[in-house]
């Protein structure tokens, strides 16, 4: 009894409070290093050569149809300083392009990474909020209100500049043009489609009526209601055009998904021959040196194709290997004595 | 009631409590003026001090009031450098043009880090204010116009007369006017305020015994109305200069009539005061020092890191700024959908703005959440230390606990270790452990089990306790076969100035020094026990038989002569010198005869079979003692001496000295005594490594140099061979041009030795407050005095006062870039141990005052050593792991929009998502290290122990070496180079967008940063710590002569008390007195005694 009073305020004894957990501390000796050095350059150097084949398989056919240089596949130059003109682009498949395939328009030195471009819209608009159809927050100045001071909807610079070629792709038979038919559904995230983005609810069943009061960005040719007046479901703000467009891209150089192609005799791919893809050539990209570029690709389990991974592996699995053989030269010519136990 | 002061003198000064609550109850009794220089007492005009400038006696040492708290707790916190930053950040925020992250993603978190903090000081704080409490609201009686009245302590004030009983703290220095004693002496026990606990002795002034002695003394001490004046509140509390002026006399004062607060009134029933310097002008509070903030040194190193930091960032973010005029003005103006962006600012002020932009954007690599998380592991670190076994002290029932969480990477970098002695080191318990009589050693040191007790059951007197073990030194004394042995106890019974006091039938000692209390004991516990002392008789008895000795003369201990006597006159007749004192000096005043002389002069000459050898070895105190047999002749020669020597004052000093010079010769050696200064268990080992971990090992003591010296050898402080630097060769060796060239011309051989081994023939500096109180007043003399000591092997400071002990610390703060640790159990050390770095404080049998100020509390000093080498190196390299890991994960994770800038367009675009900045430091990247932090081991407890050389690279700071820090920031900057460049390498050729990127980036910067803990600790390599382990030297004894002696208090001992008689009551008028106890043989005689009858006592 009076032992216990006496110790009241012993500390635990415990593996904890003595800070004797258990531990494991690797001896970080030569016999160790070396060989685990080799295993995982050799690891790095099979994932480098798995991911490096599969990206080399990946068919990729890209086109410049900017138009800065004449180039005899297309006649875009001739749009280049003109508006609703169209151009198209010849190209010859000498081997079937592999499906699905994903039909791809690409920007370069277009800066959509940029700071105040990419705050330069309103989110609660685009979530069908008609409060900030009246008032436009002012991250979307200079494209808030038009200059009669009606509001725009979509604001800023961002929406404003929604990409607006449009393609047709046709596929020559026996100088025949045959429409190769696009997919366009759910080339959008998810999220945006279903959760972010949100049309105003109908006012009597319409949707133009609910934008009543406001107006259509500068640079657009139509409303946003008035998208796809087909497809009321990929109308107004779920437009997937406009979704893919408004997710900015990483990099100045980018490129978004425009269709898929995976219908009917072309599900298994686009087949051998000669395509000719259309161009309603709208978008200006000539005053700041851009270019504008078409892509045709089928994807693997890795995704699109990307050598780059596949190389990095490859100079971090070479590395480790080129590490290991001097490490091993240090360790023969200068060994301690007593690690020889 | 006659209070009338002396208005030309006191006619600025009104006591400021009598414009308090209680001043119908206090007459005004005194006044007292202080005297700021020395001029004012040569001139006699006196300079009054205002009243405003008197304290109150209440202590206050806690900083916050409820109304100050917000306001104080924020301007210190905002006074840290980073929490500043970050305010300016948030208010930068809120413009929207450059509001890059937005606000709340700062706010968030510094909210977070602010009340933490501010909860922290709080908590501490509350603390401290509920010890103020304690303290002030401790009772005590003062003097009102109604009697005395019980007060609390902060209600005194300078000017009032208070009663102090027996075994009272005394509130506040006072003024002694009258005690229940004869002569108003009193006696009191400073133990607080330097550590000693033996008896001191205090005595009013002859005028104010005289006529404020009555019964009862209220109505006396009413009609007090001196008027006092002393010196400016000062520290000092050795000296103290005053006048009391009082019926138109002045008489001096000084410290002798002093009762200073934090003493302890001891055998004296009652004793009255006027308060003379109260609260925080008293002189313990003046030695305690103000309260200090301590901050580490890693600390202050980090402080400057981060400062640089910021500066580097600041640097990148002003190119970056102009990298973002250059891009709107090339390329911005042709892409419309950005041009149009900007208004129509230029492209320079649109550079402007992004600069700001880029200062929020790159915020998150100065490392906010640093010093939280930091405190926060401290905190842990510090329950780890609390909770070790191995620091658990069962038989008190004391853990080791941190108090200060701040400080535990210094416990891992120490370089000077000084510790206080008494109740530290030893444990200021003296044991009688051998005798050497007639040749014939008795006793055994070093005993590994305790052997059973000597059976003295024949002794009524024994009260146990005693510890020494020889049955056959006790069968010769009780068969009076040892006619020699029965002197030499007789000898130690009488020779000696020990006052007995009777409790519960039997004497209880008491002495001016722990050794005399010690052999007196011993003596008493064989059958030879002092009964009672009158001014010219000494009562023994012995074996039983009582018998009373005339007591002819006494000659005191003195630290010259090193030795005292006691001329007897035996029951029989016969006249006998005895005397006890330092080997060297005894040894040499022998009979040219005497028949065990060889034996110890054999000891001298380094024979190591000799008792004194013996003694020595086993780290005794050693003291000889003789015996002198005088003639009644001789006896009238000398009386004829010292009777004029009474009367005469001119050359008396000289003639007694020469006198004491012939009686003290051709002495027969009766023996030797050995008594073990105990030490605290395990000190020797703990320091012994403490010195192998590169640590300077200094001791400071208000003891005597003999008792130092001795306890430094005997705590491996010393090694047997080391020599003592002191007096005037280390005062040449200071004032010479160049004291290291010196030094090593002097000492080659001695002063170097190979890093790592212990220097064998080192030297240790003992030095005292004197010479000590130079070094302090003259930096340059400071500068070189620590640069020798540095070299040396130790330093032993002696007779130092609290004050100056916190002087030494800083003294070697100053002049050396290491950490100093200060360890003590006292009041005394309070001073040091806030001074210090690091103050450790014991918890003592004299209260908790150091432990109150300490940032450590131990319950034994060899837990210092697991503490320093242990925890200490574990914390440390902890810390500073998680330092420069947290360093790295910031600026790796910041750095990486720098890159990324040169992809956006100089737009200044966050690369991570706006929460995962806020949570990416307090969420996603604190656990792993945190667990580095509070779990991390490079070398395993028993390692540390085992080979203390590891903890030498936690002194040198290698894990926060300048060096280390800029491999860290470099090594980050590549890091967030490849973060970036890899993800956007491989997303160039993807259609993925911003957010993907941004989510792909934070969580690479998770796993990065992650794996970087796992790799971040240091590796053991298997040669780390060399095994050297240390084997005892052979033990080697140079100077035997230096443990021989013994210690004196403070002061002087109660030699001068007992031959004037002062205090003691003489045998003769017992008719008078009435306590029935009086007439008991044994009380009546006693010292000091109770309160009755003094008066009729005239001496």
């Amino acid at each position: 009894m009076k032992k216990q009073t006496e110790t009241l305020n012993r500390p635990d004894n415990t593996a904890f409070t003595q800070q004797r957990l258990p531990a494991w501390q690797p001896m970080l000796s030569a016999g160790i290093v070396i060989p685990g050095f080799v295993v995982i350059g050799l690891a790095f150097i099979g994932i480098g050569v798995a991911l490096f084949v599969t990206s080399q398989n990946i068919q990729v056919l890209e086109r410049d149809y900017t138009g800065v240089e004449q180039n005899s596949d297309n006649d875009c130059s001739r749009c280049l300083n003109r508006t609703n003109c169209v151009c198209a682009v010849q190209f010859n498949l000498a081997k079937q392009l592999e499906g699905p395939v994903f039909f791809y328009y690409g920007l370069s030195n277009y800066f959509q990474n940029h700071r105040k471009y990419g705050v330069s819209r309103d989110d609660y608009q685009l979530s069908g909020d008609t409060y900030y159809f009246e008032n436009p927050e002012d991250d979307c100045i200079p494209y808030q209100y038009d200059s009669r001071n009606r509001p725009i909807v979509p604001c800023g610079s961002k929406a404003n500049s929604l990409f607006n070629d449009t393609f047709r792709l046709y596929r020559l038979v026996g100088g025949q043009k045959k429409q190769v038919p696009f997919d366009g559904k759910g080339i959008a995230w998810w999220t945006d489609y279903n959760l972010k983005y949100r049309n105003p609810t109908l006012v009597d069943g319409s949707l133009a009526k609910a934008f009543n009061g406001t107006v259509k960005p500068v640079n657009w040719p139509k409303p946003v209601y008035e998208l796809d007046t087909s497809d009321s479901s990929n109308n107004g703000f779920l437009n997937q055009d406009f979704l893919v467009w408004m997710r900015r891209a990483a990099l100045p150089g980018f490129r978004k998904l425009y269709r898929r192609i995976s219908e009917g005799e072309y599900a298994d791919g686009l087949p051998t021959g000669n395509y000719s893809l259309e161009i309603n050539y709208n978008y200006p990209v000539h005053g700041f040196d851009g270019r504008k570029k078409v892509f045709f690709s089928n994807v693997s389990w890795m995704g699109g194709k990307n050598q780059f991974l596949g190389i990095a592996y490859l100079v971090v699995g070479s590395l480790c290997i080129v590490m290991s053989l001097v490490m091993l030269i240090v360790y023969a010519k200068y060994r301690f004595p007593d690690e020889d136990s | 009631m006659s209070n009338i002061l002396n208005i030309s003198l006191s006619s600025v000064f009104v006591p400021p409590c009598f414009k308090a609550t209680a001043i119908s109850l206090r007459p005004a009794v005194s006044v007292v003026t202080y005297l700021d220089d020395h001029h004012t007492w040569e001139t006699g005009s006196s300079v009054t001090v205002p009243a405003a400038q008197h304290q109150d006696n209440s202590t206050r040492s806690h900083k916050y009031t409820p109304l100050n708290f917000l306001p104080y707790t924020l301007y210190e916190q905002f006074q840290r450098f980073a929490n500043f930053y970050f305010l300016l950040i948030v208010v930068m925020q809120c413009v929207p043009a450059i509001a890059t992250i937005p606000w709340y993603i700062t706010v968030f978190p510094l909210l977070i880090v602010l009340s933490v903090r501010a909860l922290k000081d709080l908590v501490s704080d509350l603390g401290r204010r509920r010890s103020d409490k304690q303290i002030n609201s401790r009772s005590c009686d003062l003097l009102t116009s109604g009697g005395f009245q019980t007060v609390q302590w902060k209600d005194v004030c300078v000017g009032d007369v208070l009663r102090i009983h027996k075994d009272q703290i005394i509130p506040a220095d006072l003024l002694l006017l009258q005690s229940t004693e004869p002569h108003s002496l009193c006696y009191v026990e400073t133990a607080d305020i330097d550590g000693e606990t033996n008896l001191k002795f205090r005595q009013a002034l002859a005028a104010t015994h005289a006529e404020l002695t009555s019964d009862p003394a209220d109505q006396s001490l009413s009609s007090f109305n001196g008027v006092a004046f002393c010196e400016e509140p000062n520290g000092n509390l050795y000296s103290f200069r005053g006048e009391l002026r009082w019926r138109g006399e002045t008489y001096r004062l000084d410290t002798e009539h002093i009762l200073l607060r934090g003493t302890v009134l001891r055998n004296t029933d009652h004793a009255y005061g006027v308060t003379i310097y109260a609260g925080a002008d008293t002189k313990i509070m003046k030695n305690f020092g103000k309260v200090i903030v301590k901050t580490t040194q890693v600390e202050r190193i980090l402080n400057r890191v981060i400062l640089g930091i910021m500066l580097f960032v600041l640097l990148l973010d002003l190119l970056l700024a102009v990298g973002s005029g250059v891009f709107e003005h090339q390329v911005s103006s042709r892409l419309e959908v950005l041009s149009a962006l900007g208004g129509d600012a230029s492209a320079s002020y649109r550079g402007f703005l992004s600069f700001w932009g880029y200062v929020i954007l790159m915020s998150p690599a100065i490392p906010m959440s640093l010093y939280i998380s930091l405190e926060v592991m401290k905190v842990f670190q510090c329950f780890f230390i609390n909770w070790d076994l191995k620091m658990y002290h069962a038989d008190s029932d004391k853990p080791a606990h941190a108090r200060n969480t701040s400080l535990n990477e210094e416990l891992g970098q120490v370089g000077h270790l000084l510790s206080d002695k008494t109740g530290t080191l030893t444990q200021n318990c003296l044991i009688f452990r051998q005798c050497c009589i007639a040749g014939d050693i008795y006793g055994q040191t070093g005993l590994l089990s305790v052997p059973n007790p000597l059976d003295l059951s024949w002794n009524r007197f024994s009260c146990g306790g005693l510890q020494f073990y020889d049955q056959r030194l006790v069968d010769r004394l009780v068969k009076q076969r040892c006619p020699l042995g029965r002197e030499f106890f007789a000898a130690l019974a009488l020779c000696h100035t020990v006052m007995t006091e009777w409790k519960e039938g039997a004497p209880h000692y008491q002495a001016a020094s722990p050794d005399e209390e010690a052999l007196v004991g011993a003596a008493r516990d064989l059958g030879w026990v002092f009964l009672s002392r009158t001014r010219d008789s000494l009562t023994l008895s012995e074996l039983d038989h009582t018998r009373q000795y005339q007591l002819l003369t006494l000659i005191d201990f003195t630290s010259q002569r090193r030795r005292m006597s006691v001329l007897v006159k035996e029951p029989g007749g016969e006249l006998k010198l005895y005397c006890k004192g330092a080997d060297i000096v005894i040894l040499e005043r022998l009979q040219k005869d005497c028949p065990h002389r060889e034996s110890c002069q054999r000891a001298l000459e380094r024979d190591p079979f000799s008792a004194l050898q013996l003694f020595s070895q086993g780290c005794l105190r050693t003291l000889c003692v003789a015996v002198r047999s005088v003639t009644e002749a001789q006896w009238a020669v000398w009386r004829q001496v010292l009777d004029q020597c009474q009367t005469e004052t001119s050359q008396r000093e000289a003639r007694l000295e020469e006198l004491h010079a012939r009686m003290e010769r051709d002495l027969t050696l009766l023996g030797v005594t050995a008594i073990e200064d105990r030490l605290q268990d395990g000190v020797p080992e703990t320091i012994s490594t403490l010195r192998q971990a590169g640590i300077k090992v200094w001791v400071l003591t208000g003891d005597k140099t003999e008792t130092a010296v001795n306890v430094g050898y005997a705590c491996r402080l010393m090694d047997p061979d080391t020599s003592l630097l002191q007096g005037d060769e280390l005062r040449q060796l200071l004032q010479s041009p160049d004291p290291d060239v010196k030094i090593l011309q002097k000492k080659k051989s001695e002063m170097w030795c190979t890093d790592g081994c212990l220097p064998r023939d080192g030297t240790t500096i003992v030095i005292n407050g004197l010479e000590l109180a130079e070094l302090i007043d003259e930096p340059e003399l400071g500068a070189r005095f620590v640069t020798l000591a540095n070299r040396c092997q130790s330093v032993l400071c002696c007779r130092v006062t609290p004050g100056q002990k916190a002087a030494v610390v800083q003294l070697v703060r100053r002049h050396t870039p290491s950490v100093t640790l200060a360890i003590g159990d006292g009041a005394n050390d309070v001073n040091m141990i806030k001074t210090a770095h690091v103050g450790v404080g014991l918890y003592g049998v004299e209260g908790s005052q150091a432990v109150q100020n300490a940032d450590f509390a131990l319950a034994q000093f060899r837990f210092l050593g697991r503490l320093l080498l242990v925890h200490g190196h574990w914390s440390n390299l902890r810390i500073c792991l998680f330092l420069r890991y947290f360093l790295y994960k910031t600026t790796a994770f910041a750095f990486v929009n720098v890159w990324y800038s040169f992809f956006s367009g100089f737009s200044a675009q966050r690369l991570y998502e706006s929460w995962f900045i806020s949570l990416y430091t307090v969420m996603y990247t604190s656990m792993p290290v945190q667990c580095l932090a509070l779990f991390e081991q490079d070398v395993s407890a028993e390692g540390c122990m085992c080979w203390p050389e590891v903890y030498k690279k936690g002194q040198r700071l290698e894990f926060f070496s300048p060096r280390a820090l800029t491999t860290t920031l470099l090594y980050s900057l590549y890091s967030s180079l490849v973060l970036c460049l890899l993800p956007l390498g491989v997303f160039q050729y993807l259609t993925l967008d911003f957010q993907t990127l941004a989510v792909t980036m934070g969580t690479s910067a998770v796993f990065m940063t992650t794996a970087e803990v796992i790799e971040g600790g240091p590796v053991r390599s298997k040669n780390d710590p060399v095994l050297t382990k240390m084997n005892g030297t052979p033990f080697r004894r140079g100077t035997v002569q230096r443990r021989s002696s013994y210690a004196v208090s403070q002061g002087k001992g109660f030699g001068r008390l007992i031959t004037s008689g002062a205090g003691l009551r003489t045998a003769a008028p017992q008719q008078q007195t009435p306590h029935p106890a009086a007439t008991d043989s044994h009380t009546a005689q006693h010292l000091p005694g109770n309160a009755q009858g003094e008066s009729a006592e005239a001496l």
